[in-house]
């Protein structure tokens, strides 16, 4: 029957119950009649013709469910039955239920999270056409490299396959509220950005083509948040001037709430004032976003881009030999870093909710069998089988939906836990907020069903071909159902081997993780107070009065009572940023920049290396004599040392430098490495220079406490502010708290993995637990005749421990292999750890193994001490 | 849906009631009545058995019913015969004949 006529027949049922109910009572009426004619008393003849229709309401039911059939009536009438069934074994029950919840729950958690970060389209206007940009070098092994202002300029006289294109320089920006001096983070944009990203303001309007031109009024856009914030969401601020970085500036745009850029933090923007003159041609900082024309390819927009890039080589080859460009989707290129670890986590829960449906599966085929004579007693009054499946599948849903409520609260509390490992500051790359949404909530619905299809199908499929009517006539039920020993066993060799699985990778992660912290970073962040200033080109623009600034401001806070030392760099450690730079030694010819050698670039102040305990190993610090005026020198690291010096004095040597500083530096001295952009980076060739003689328009001072560096915050914060009460002071932070920062993405993936594999093998010994119970259950009496016969209690233990370790070694086996497939994907997220490191692999496998004998023991030990005179009668 | 524990035993129910209706549309008791007549007392359909029989050669389109009044003057359900209740009378009286035959046959040879 098709399934619309069943429905119609659901709509119609009330009619058709009547139908059927007045066709039998005529039916009953006639035959009554006729028996009365024939001479039979009143009362005989209605007995009669009730007694020929036999069950009445049977047949009515048979009836209707030929013709109502009430396809969805009847799941309701197996909802009620399954309701009933599990309410009378809560035990099974909960913990079915709470099995399904941790896995369903976990999976709600993590996928949350991959949802908001890696698959939810951007929050522009048709996201899938915006890309970036990159300039690439395989010399330099930067396949994603800052642009150069003029290449960026080049690229978007000369390319062909974009709609529009813009670029991005974040920078610190100061503002002044009331007289007080606030530092926020900002960026410079190129007139077209905000037409690039299809949002217009809120408010006011956008840049246009004169923008940031010469000249012209200074213009700034805020951010809905800062609007609200500092300006008290006042409409009039439209056409209102603000002091930016010590200069006015003329509102004209607020954008919309929420409204952000990957990775790049900005509550305020300037325009960025880009031309064709000399002082834009040095440096490769920009960042560069596009979006391509409607119809336009990502291939033939990359091959535009590298007919573009070879211009631009050839029009400038001293900047730009073996340079290119690399086009890459917005959302893959925000996301980069963070897609493989939440893959490798989402994938790890599903596992997760794989073990956790092998124990469900396991706990419903062991109470199926418990139930055999149930479904046979229903198949004998004329069940049909699907009928039955139907009945063992309704349950298994209802399990799993109350699996998805409880998990959903997991998920929930576990989504906060979750959220509080990722850092306040960490640059995410998205800004959406990470919930339990609607799209959420239909993936933890259709995994809860998935879950039930793979829990509950297989089991009702199997128990309900085991041969009902012999199962029956045997009067025992036990040793009748083998196949499903069978079954459970693979269930729990999968299970185990799952756990394995990811046990590897927790214990991989967790390794790691150890070696990455155990590295040591060549300074101390112990006692190490940070702070971040920016000063305001308007009051500063001139180098010496700048140089002049900082030492004054260095000289305030070493006077501070508490500090011990104090210094500044341009960029600090473990914060991923770094600035890198051509050099060449000043005896031979020079080269174009191209073709010179490169190292790293660190503008420092005297006494840092003393402030971050960072050994000199040879020649002298910066000190008073390098003033402004004085000859140039610098500092080198020892790697540097090794790559181009090995084994000669450095000390006197002369560098030319691609930096401000035109005349060639001297090197007075060689310190040990340090770790910079993140802990796992091997140290790289370094040239440190004197802030007072190339000084910076940023500075991070980095002050060593005698006590806890947040005591000596204020006063630090103070002693700059005595040199001026204008500064903006942001960032202050301990040291500690960046060096723990920078490694949270580890922290996070490790302590998650960590979690899961805890899990996995908490349900895996439970499974052990399970089947070695129960096949003690079903060979209680061969055990009784045994231990009669002689058998001592040791040699019943090893019995049933030999099985449940074959088991476990066979999914030891499984789970090796597996891993050693899954070894690739872990690799790039391990820090000198190899994927088949045979220490973790044996240490897991031991564990693994040594948890599945646990299981087994508790219940072996139980069968040891079997009575055989009540096993004998046990059945 | 439910399958037939008895192929053959169904069939012949739907085989006896099809050939029923062929004289005319008929209730259920009328149909009972009719086959215990003809094969004097032989055959007795079972109601418990013939209104599900009934009602799948409805939903089949073998027959069709509708309300009508009995000849002692009740309101019962008749039914009537359709085409393709024809057609699949024929076929399985055809089936039926090969199948009597066959069984005749063995019969005879043994």
């Amino acid at each position: 029957m098709s399934l619309l006529s069943r429905l119609r027949a659901m709509f119609r049922r009330e009619r058709l119950d009547q139908d059927l109910d007045e066709e039998l009572r005529s039916h009953l009426e006639m035959r009554a009649a006729d028996n009365l004619a024939a001479g039979m008393s009143a009362q005989d003849a209605r007995y009669d013709a009730q007694k020929r229709f036999g069950n009445t309401p049977l047949l009515k039911e048979d009836t209707r469910d030929v013709d109502i059939i009430g396809w969805l009536d009847e799941c309701a009438r197996d909802c009620r039955f399954a309701l009933r069934m599990l309410q009378r074994s809560p035990g099974f029950a909960a913990v079915a239920v709470l099995t399904l919840a941790l896995g369903i729950g976990a999976n709600t958690a993590i996928f949350s999270v991959v949802d908001a970060v890696l698959l939810r389209p951007l929050p522009y206007p048709e996201p899938d056409r915006l890309v970036r940009i990159w300039e690439s070098s395989i010399k330099y092994d930067s396949p994603r490299n800052v642009v150069n202002p003029f290449n960026f300029l080049d690229w978007r006289d000369h390319s062909e396959s974009f709609e529009s294109m813009a670029a991005i320089s974040g920078l610190m920006t100061n503002l002044s509220f009331q007289g007080q001096p606030v530092a926020v983070q900002g960026m410079q944009v190129s007139t077209e950005f905000f037409s690039t990203l299809r949002i217009p303001p809120l408010l006011g309007r956008a840049f246009s083509a004169p923008d940031g031109l010469v000249g012209q009024d200074q213009v700034v856009i805020l951010s809905y948040e800062l609007w609200q914030r500092q300006y008290g969401a006042n409409p009039k601020i439209i056409g209102a001037k603000v002091d930016v970085d010590a200069a006015p500036y003329t509102v004209i745009g607020v954008m919309p709430r929420g409204f952000s850029f990957p990775k790049i933090k900005s509550e305020i923007w300037t325009p960025l004032p880009i031309a064709r003159t000399e002082e834009w041609n040095s440096g490769r900082y920009l960042t560069v976003v596009a979006r391509l024309k409607p119809g336009v390819s990502l291939r033939q927009a990359q091959q535009d881009m590298l007919r573009v890039a070879n211009l631009t080589a050839q029009a400038r080859p001293d900047d730009n030999k073996n340079w290119s460009a690399n086009v890459f989707p917005m959302l893959e290129d925000a996301t980069r870093g963070v897609r493989r670890p939440l893959w490798v986590l989402l994938a790890s829960v599903g596992f997760l909710l794989l073990i956790a449906c092998a124990n469900v599966a396991n706990l419903l085929l062991m109470r199926g069998t418990g139930r055999l004579r149930e479904l046979a007693v229903r198949s004998a009054l004329g069940a049909a089988r699907s009928r039955l499946v139907r009945q063992l599948f309704v349950e298994s849903l209802l399990l799993s939906l109350a699996g998805m409520a409880a998990g959903l609260l997991f998920a929930h509390l576990g989504l906060n836990g979750l959220l509080a490992l990722i850092p306040q500051n960490a640059p995410l790359p998205r800004s959406e907020p990470i919930a339990i949404d609607a799209r959420v909530l239909l993936f933890t619905f259709l995994a809860s069903l998935f879950t039930a299809v793979v829990f509950g199908l297989v089991p009702a499929l199997r128990l309900s071909r085991v041969d009902l009517q012999s199962a029956l006539k045997q009067g025992s039920l036990r040793g009748g159902v083998g196949g499903h020993q069978t079954l459970r066993r693979c269930f729990v060799v999968a299970e185990v081997a799952l756990a394995l699985l990811l046990s590897v990778g927790a214990g991989l992660m967790l390794r790691s993780f150890a070696r990455l912290i155990s590295v040591d970073p060549g300074f101390s962040s112990e006692h190490l107070l940070t702070m971040h200033i920016w000063t305001s080109p308007a009051r500063y623009r001139d180098n010496l009065k700048r140089s002049r600034y900082f030492e004054q401001i260095l000289a305030e806070i070493r006077n501070t009572p508490g500090v011990q030392a104090a210094g500044s760099t341009h960029f600090l450690p473990l914060t991923e940023k770094i600035s890198g730079s051509c050099f060449s030694p000043a005896d031979q010819p020079t080269p174009s920049p191209a073709e010179a050698p490169s190292a790293q670039f660190l503008i420092i102040s005297s006494r840092y290396f003393q402030a971050v305990h960072t050994p000199l190993l040879s020649g002298r610090d910066f000190d008073d004599r390098d003033h402004f005026e004085a000859p140039p020198v610098a500092i080198v690291n020892h790697a540097l040392v090794e790559r181009f010096y090995s084994g000669q004095n450095v000390l006197g040597k002369q560098l030319r430098v691609c930096w401000t500083i035109e005349k060639p530096v001297e090197i007075v001295g060689v310190v040990a490495d340090a770790r910079q952009a993140q802990l796992q980076d091997a140290p790289e060739p370094t040239i440190f220079l004197s802030n007072s003689q190339a000084p910076m328009y940023f500075a991070t001072f980095v002050v060593r406490a005698v006590g806890d560096p947040l005591q000596i915050a204020r006063s630090a914060e103070a002693a700059v502010h005595r040199v001026d009460p204008d500064q903006p002071v942001s960032d202050i932070q301990p040291m500690e708290t960046i060096f723990s920062d920078s490694v949270s993405s580890p922290r996070f993936q490790a302590v998650l993995l960590l979690l899961f594999a805890g899990l996995a093998i908490a349900l895996a010994m439970i499974g052990v637990y399970g089947i070695v119970s129960y096949s003690i259950s079903q060979r209680t009496n061969e055990i009784g005749i045994r231990v009669a016969l002689g058998a001592r209690s040791a040699d019943v233990v090893r019995l049933v421990l030999r099985e449940a370790l074959v088991l476990t070694a066979i999914a030891l086996l499984l789970g090796l292999a597996g891993s050693l497939a899954l070894s690739r994907v872990l690799q790039s997220l391990l820090f000198e750890v190899n994927p088949t490191d045979p220490f973790t692999l044996a240490l897991v496998c031991l564990l693994v193994f040594a948890v599945s004998a646990l299981a087994a023991l508790l219940p072996a030990q139980r069968a040891g001490r079997i009575d055989p005179i009540v096993a004998l009668r046990y059945e | 849906m439910l399958k037939p524990k008895n192929d053959l035993l169904q069939g012949t129910l739907a085989l006896l009631v099809l050939k029923t209706l062929v004289r005319g549309p008929l209730h259920g008791y009328g149909i009972t009545l009719h086959i215990q007549l003809v094969s004097k007392d032989i055959l007795r359909v079972e109601e418990g058995s013939l209104y599900p029989a009934l009602h799948r050669m409805e939903q089949d389109g073998w027959v069709t019913a509708a309300w009508g009044v009995s000849e002692n003057n009740r309101r019962a359900r008749y039914y009537q015969l359709t085409a393709k209740g024809r057609k699949q009378l024929a076929d399985e009286e055809k089936n039926w004949e090969r199948l009597t035959q066959a069984v005749a046959q063995v019969l005879h040879f043994a």
